[in-house]
């Protein structure tokens, strides 16, 4: 089969890779409790492959078309949200469609991200009126997640937002003036902030300062990770994991599971996998067949390292506490398959192109 | 087509930006992580440790107390305890609910308990309910691994089985309270307040074990890893017979009083009784406030130990302390005689003896046998305050026992309270002169400022028998006999005062001779009538009492038996009892009779030393 030959192998296999470490550390968080969350992750992995090879065979121009509508659906459901959502945890983040509850400002995440690299596939992000449009594309979306409120998905969002902006020749000086300007409004920001906002920021800041309360599960994921040591306490060995010390250890909180009972040695594993992955994703966006495929690979590299970091940087207190998932290795179907059709993407693009030109290099080598 | 590779150049570049960040965010969080697993590995690796590690003290079983017959004064019976550790329960509150409703508490109780956790330090275990049987608490074991933080524990609890009797001298136990956990002890022990319980606390209280438990983040114990056994305090043996106190309490009834029995040769305390007595077993569970303030607040003050901290006029029995200054100064009327009228005229005041028809002539002996007061008050007037204040603190009045049971009133000798002093300063000669006679006069009788405890009352007893030893009481079998003081007594002198002890007991005469009667000891003793009109300090507290007879005069008496070979000597005490001889006497007669079927008699040494007249 074509499409076998063409497969991008070592992006499959640090891949196949995540999945195994994510099931055996999924494992290790949960096999005192309900077991029956990692049977329902490997059923999500299978339905994550399955949606991640269907893509391998979707034309990419066929997501050139869609994405507008589905930006735009994903605004109407945002607007939707206030009104007709269901509250969870203090915040309106979700719209009941019978079937699924679904989390529109997720959908957006991805919606966005395609929406802006169709807008700049045929235009370059140096001129004011092609990036006040992207602007405009960014901050409607970004104004109704931040009033759910919802600061992590926001930032999440604008991130990537900025990244495509980059991607796509953003001249550095202006990202100076931004940056500057960002800077300039965040204690306008602060003063928006819901109070268990301002309460993570300032737990972060001092994770001390409050060890029973917001402070405690930096606190706790802290000690699991540096009493894992190098070599770790052992599979099924950790006792912060074990005697439930940690909080949400099967979804935000899992890397502190792999790391007490993995020790460096499995960060280290889990990092070169996560290194791996995303340097086939760049080299596959360099030599990509159109800039609108160049630019879909350099969003989801970019958003995959957001989540890697702020994720890893949250539990062992780099970063304050934001909800964000492990990619591949927090619990967690609708993450997990959303990623691997990011893949899926990709590794189209992978496909497509092989045995072609990269977008507007005259000459160039078949690569 | 040049824009076009401009941008293919840019784009270039931007991926090269891209890879560069990936690189760069990945070392940083490699390095962090790193640097928490091998450089802070060991002080975090000793912080998880900390959170799974949960070392439980175990509270040692308190030590026994027996009576010197082996039966059980202080006991611990088995209970459950409920305790919680504040900081590993989720919602306090609703546990609290939760555990009120399965123990059946008041409401009160309920806030009680709430205010305790509240001021407790949320890392040590509070105990919430104790004595608690195994089907009540069966239902919150049951629900144990449910609610982290609690635990049901077999425990003992302190059982007096002479709570009334012997409520002053043994004492009470109460829960540690702050100042305790800063001294050390844990919220969960029990401390002794009072008696021999807060006397011999650290023998009793024994050592405390742990136990290391590997616990999770909820407070459940998943396993024990390691125990150190408690040790338990060491059982107390007390000179105490508790028949022979069970006697005394019976014999006092209802009355409020004291008696004190010790033994002669050694001091050793054999009954210390205070009535009313107040059930100390009601301390155990935390005594409610309404029961406390009705004991604090009640005229006849039943926390009051009388026996050691409270002191009375010692009336006449305090005359034979006068008879012996007498002859030690060898004052004219020591030897001689006198005319008693019924009264003495002093000035403008008027000096009665109690028998109103007087007794006619008589010497030191008759005067002691029927208790006459005017011959005390013309000896007294010979004396003066000086020798009688003197004699009073040979004899080991006005001074503190040194028993180990505190506090302890020393009782107050006339010439040692400085008020008075000051006052005979102040006061013009003539005055003082002519008052101040007065005053030595009826202290010579016990009556006036003096006042005495009545265990110092019985150790005076003891010292007559024994010879002139003031002996340290002592409470435990085995402590040191210590002589304090030995008076420097002339035996014939000291042989006349127990001669005339021996006639008030044994002569229809004498005004202990009816209760006295048949019994099988041969006694000596003094009794005492004391004023009260004179005495007003207490007026206001027990003008609350219309029941409270509080003209009555209080009786006394005091002794030795046997007389030929003296084993015990006594002192009883019965506030607004009336006469000594009616009053008083009875109950000494039931404590020998006691002693007797106790068979003291039988065992000790038959060391004679104040027998000679049959």
């Amino acid at each position: 089969m074509k499409v076998l030959r063409q497969l991008d192998w070592l992006l499959l296999a640090s891949l196949l890779g995540l999945a195994a470490i994510g099931l055996i550390t999924l494992y290790a968080a949960v096999h005192q409790g309900d077991i029956g969350l990692w049977q329902r992750q490997v059923i999500f992995w299978l339905i994550g492959l399955a949606v991640f090879a269907g893509l391998c065979f979707i034309p990419l121009r066929v997501l050139g078309l869609v994405c507008w509508p589905v930006y735009v659906l994903a605004l109407l459901m945002l607007l939707l949200v206030p009104f007709v959502g269901d509250v969870q945890m203090g915040a309106r983040r979700w719209l009941n469609l019978g079937i699924v509850h679904l989390q529109p400002s997720e959908l957006m995440k991805w919606a966005l991200m395609f929406v802006l690299a169709n807008w700049f596939a045929t235009r370059e992000a140096n001129q004011t009126a092609h990036l006040f449009t992207a602007l405009i594309l960014a901050v409607l979306p970004a104004g109704l997640i931040i009033l759910q409120p919802d600061l992590g998905t926001t930032m999440v969002l604008l991130f990537a937002a900025t990244a495509m902006v980059i991607a796509a020749g953003l001249p550095w000086r202006w990202f100076g003036y931004a940056v500057a300007a960002a800077l300039a409004a965040a204690p306008l920001l602060w003063h928006f902030m819901h109070a268990y906002q301002k309460q993570r920021v300032m737990t972060f800041l001092d994770p001390q300062s409050d060890p029973l309360g917001a402070g405690y599960h930096v606190i706790q994921s802290t000690i699991a990770i540096g009493s894992g040591g190098l070599f770790g306490k052992g599979f099924l060995q950790g006792t912060q994991a074990r005697l439930h010390f940690l909080p949400e250890q099967h979804t935000d909180f899992i890397f502190s599971v792999l790391a007490e009972e993995g020790g460096f040695i499995a960060v280290g594993l889990l990092l070169f996998l996560y290194g791996t992955l995303i340097t086939r994703i760049i080299m596959i966006a360099g030599r990509a067949h159109s800039r609108f495929a160049s630019l879909i690979c350099i969003g989801v590299a970019s958003i995959f390292m957001l989540y890697i970091t702020v994720n890893i940087g949250m539990v062992s207190g780099l970063l304050p506490v934001v909800g964000v998932p492990l990619p591949f290795i927090s619990y967690g179907g609708s993450a997990l398959v959303t990623m691997l059709a990011a893949m899926g993407l990709v590794m189209r693009v992978a496909i497509e192109s092989q045995g072609r030109i990269a977008w507007q290099r005259p000459g160039s080598a078949l690569v | 087509m040049h824009t076009q590779l401009d941008s293919r150049r840019r784009f270039d570049i931007r991926i090269l930006f891209f890879y560069s960040m990936m690189v760069i965010l990945l070392g940083v969080l490699a390095t962090h992580i790193l640097h928490l697993q091998w450089v802070e590995h060991q002080k975090l690796a000793q912080q998880a440790d900390r959170n799974r590690i949960n070392i439980v003290p175990l509270l040692p079983v308190r030590g026994e107390i027996i009576d010197s017959k082996g039966r059980p004064l202080a006991m611990n019976r088995i209970a459950y305890q409920v305790m919680m550790i504040p900081e590993r329960v989720e919602n306090i509150d609703h546990s609290l609910q939760q555990l009120s409703g399965a123990l059946k508490w008041r409401p009160a109780k309920l806030t009680h308990v709430r205010e305790r956790v509240r001021r407790s330090r949320p890392d040590r275990p509070v105990l919430l309910d104790d004595k608690l049987k195994w089907d009540q608490v069966a239902p919150i074991a049951a629900r144990l691994h449910h609610q982290g933080g609690i635990d049901v524990q077999v425990g003992t609890y302190r059982y007096y089985p002479y709570a009334e009797t012997m409520s002053h001298l043994i004492g009470y136990l109460s829960l540690a309270r702050s100042y305790d956990v800063q001294a050390g002890y844990l919220s969960t022990e029990f401390i002794g307040r009072t008696g021999i319980e807060h006397s011999f606390e650290s023998t009793l209280h024994g050592q405390l074990g742990a136990q290391q438990e590997e616990v999770d983040a909820h407070g459940r114990r998943i396993s024990v890893l390691e125990r150190t056994a408690p040790e338990m305090g060491k059982q107390l043996q007390l000179t105490i017979n508790a028949k022979i106190q069970q006697a005394a309490a019976k014999a006092l009834g209802k009355r409020t009083g004291a008696v004190v029995v010790m033994d002669v040769q050694s001091g050793a305390v054999i009954a210390l009784l205070s009535k009313p007595g107040y059930n100390t077993n009601r301390f155990i569970t935390g005594l409610e406030t309404k029961q406390w303030q009705a004991w604090l607040n009640d005229p006849r003050k039943p926390l009051l130990n009388r026996a050691t901290q409270a002191a009375y006029p010692p009336a006449s029995t305090f005359k034979l302390v006068s008879g012996l200054a007498g002859l030690r100064q060898r004052a004219a009327l020591a030897t001689g005689t006198t005319t008693c009228e019924g009264a003495v005229e002093l000035a403008d005041r008027k000096l009665r003896c109690w028998k109103r028809k007087g007794h006619k002539k008589l010497g030191m002996h008759r005067a002691l046998v029927e208790s006459c007061d005017v011959y005390f008050y013309e000896l007294g007037d010979q004396l003066g305050m000086a020798s009688i204040s003197d004699e009073a603190e040979r004899w080991g009045l006005g001074q503190k026992t040194g028993i180990a049971l505190s506090p302890e009133s020393r009782g107050t000798i006339p010439t040692h309270q400085p008020n008075m002093m000051e006052a005979i300063r102040q006061a013009g000669a003539h005055k003082r002169m002519k008052w101040f006679r007065g005053e030595t006069m009826i202290t010579a009788i016990g009556q006036g400022t003096l006042t005495v405890t009545p265990l110092q009352m019985a150790r005076l007893a003891t010292a007559v028998a024994n010879g002139g030893r003031v002996l340290k009481p002592k409470l435990i079998v085995g402590a040191e006999t210590r002589v304090l003081h030995q008076v420097d007594v002339q035996e014939d002198d000291l042989q006349r005062i127990r001669d005339a002890m021996f006639d008030v007991v044994n002569t229809p005469h004498g005004t202990a001779y009816w209760p006295m009667r048949g019994l099988p000891w041969k006694a000596a003793g003094k009794t005492g009538t004391a004023q009260v009109i004179a005495m007003s300090q207490d007026d206001d507290e027990q003008k609350a009492a219309p029941e409270y007879d509080r003209h009555k005069d209080h009786a006394w008496f005091m002794g030795y038996a046997p007389f030929e070979q003296p084993k015990i000597a006594f002192a009883v005490f019965v506030e607004h009892g009336g006469h000594g001889g009616s009053a008083a006497a009875p109950v000494a007669a039931a404590v020998i009779r006691a002693a007797v079927a106790e068979g003291l008699g039988e065992s000790s040494l038959q060391i004679a030393s104040g027998g000679k007249k049959p």
